[in-house]
């Protein structure tokens, strides 16, 4: 199912960029990481929006009509996030980030993963500055499954370096 | 593609057509002195330099064709003109054929006669384009001053991205509330949950959709869409509820990339 959906969404963007000269040369400036991410996401799929143990992230870019949706499963206990999920319709450096994303949070806590900034997502793929809101949205998306999760349990939750 | 469409050179026989009354002319200053000073109730003014530098408002003319309204402060009263000879005034002279230097503070909708209104009807977009082009394109100046071949660049551009802008309602809606001086501020996360779980239903059936028939069924609901939020848009504008408009364009650059997903795929 997972793979279906990831097959699915590189069949339209393969197809879209083969259609495309231009996207075409764009793919060789790419980063081989954000390609990597496109060709090999990492846990593409969702969660059960109202298992309580899952906090849901979505969020959107205006200038592109993207749309990122970032899910965490958290250990009630611990408050470690122990699995991730994301599904986003945008363009590859969309999908990277939020690829990266659901990566890097994956066995920290919550606290913690509120301090992953934008900057260090575009720094990791090597985002050209046209495509710096994607990291953006990507920062945004963890803000929001977390302060979703917290909603649900009812107790807010403070940013702090592990 | 649409670039290269548009930038195409002219025909010879438009080139000969434009370039046939510009032979007494010779390229340069010498010929704008020719031009005796206008005459006083046409409140023009003359520059014997042929420096067009005062933001191009002001025309070189010997002739007195011009009435007085379509003179200096043309804000208020471009609408009432004829779009011909006030948008002449602007970009471009016909007694001398001389372009203009751009005006920034002349803005999409004078260029093509229209009324600054977000609903604009007219069936003419393309051939005042046209007309537009045959005085401003560059392949026109390829013999006058560089100075010259830089305002028709210029110009030429401009009249490309008013026609771009003001043929798509989208791009019309956030011009002109830039005109108004909001910034639709495209860079700003959004966070609608309701709204945006709609367009990743929306564009989960999109991917999914199994046949042509199912797309173009998604994509008519979206142009209904777009269509209800663009009449949002234009009574928002209106009574200058602009938070309410802001969120219209939204809505309708996601829907509008919905649709672009769609025909990608069909």
């Amino acid at each position: 199912m997972l793979r279906l959906t990831s097959k699915r969404i590189l069949q339209g963007i393969a197809s879209r960029e083969a259609r495309s000269p231009a996207v075409q040369v764009l793919q060789r400036q790419y980063h081989e990481r954000v390609i990597d991410h496109f060709n090999n996401p990492r846990n593409v799929g969702s969660f059960d929006k109202n298992d309580p143990d899952v906090g849901t992230g979505l969020v959107g870019a205006p200038a592109c009509g993207d749309v990122m949706k970032l899910q965490i499963k958290v250990d009630e206990s611990t408050g470690q996030i122990v699995d991730a999920r994301f599904k986003t319709f945008g363009c590859g450096s969309a999908i990277a980030s939020s690829s990266l994303a659901t990566e890097w949070v994956k066995g920290k806590q919550m606290e913690e993963v509120l301090t992953i900034k934008n900057s260090d997502i575009a720094k990791h793929l090597s985002l050209p500055p046209v495509k710096l809101h994607c990291s953006m949205l990507a920062e945004d998306a963890i803000k929001a499954a977390v302060k979703d999760y917290e909603a649900k349990r009812g107790k807010p939750i403070e940013a702090k370096d592990a | 593609m649409l670039r290269q469409r548009l930038w195409t050179p002219l025909s010879s026989a438009v080139l000969r057509r434009a370039l046939s009354s510009t032979i007494e002319f010779s390229a340069g200053a010498q010929s704008r002195s020719r031009f005796s000073p206008c005459s006083d109730n046409s409140r023009l003014f003359f520059l014997p330099s042929g420096r067009p530098d005062f933001l191009g408002k002001f025309q070189f003319s010997g002739k007195n064709f011009l009435s007085s309204q379509t003179a200096l402060n043309l804000d208020a009263k471009c609408w009432n003109c004829n779009a011909a000879a006030e948008a002449a005034l602007f970009l471009f002279c016909p007694s001398c054929r001389c372009i203009q230097p751009v005006d920034q503070s002349v803005d999409y909708f004078q260029i093509f006669g229209l009324e600054k209104k977000y609903n604009v009807e007219d069936d003419n977009l393309e051939g005042k384009y046209k007309n537009w082009q045959k005085k401003l394109h560059p392949d026109l100046v390829h013999s006058k001053s560089e100075k010259e071949r830089e305002y028709a660049a210029e110009q030429s551009a401009r009249v490309i991205d008013a026609y771009r802008t003001l043929s798509k309602p989208l791009s019309r809606a956030i011009y002109i509330m830039k005109l108004e001086g909001v910034n639709v501020d495209e860079e700003e996360t959004i966070s609608d949950f309701e709204f945006l779980t709609e367009m990743m239903e929306i564009r989960e059936a999109v991917e999914e959709a199994a046949d042509s028939q199912a797309l173009n069924q998604i994509r008519s609901e979206m142009q209904e869409k777009v269509k209800n939020w663009s009449d949002l848009f234009a009574n928002a504008f209106q009574n200058r509820n602009f938070g309410e408009a802001v969120k219209a364009t939204r809505r309708m650059t996601y829907y509008e990339r919905a649709i672009e997903e769609i025909v990608k795929k069909l």
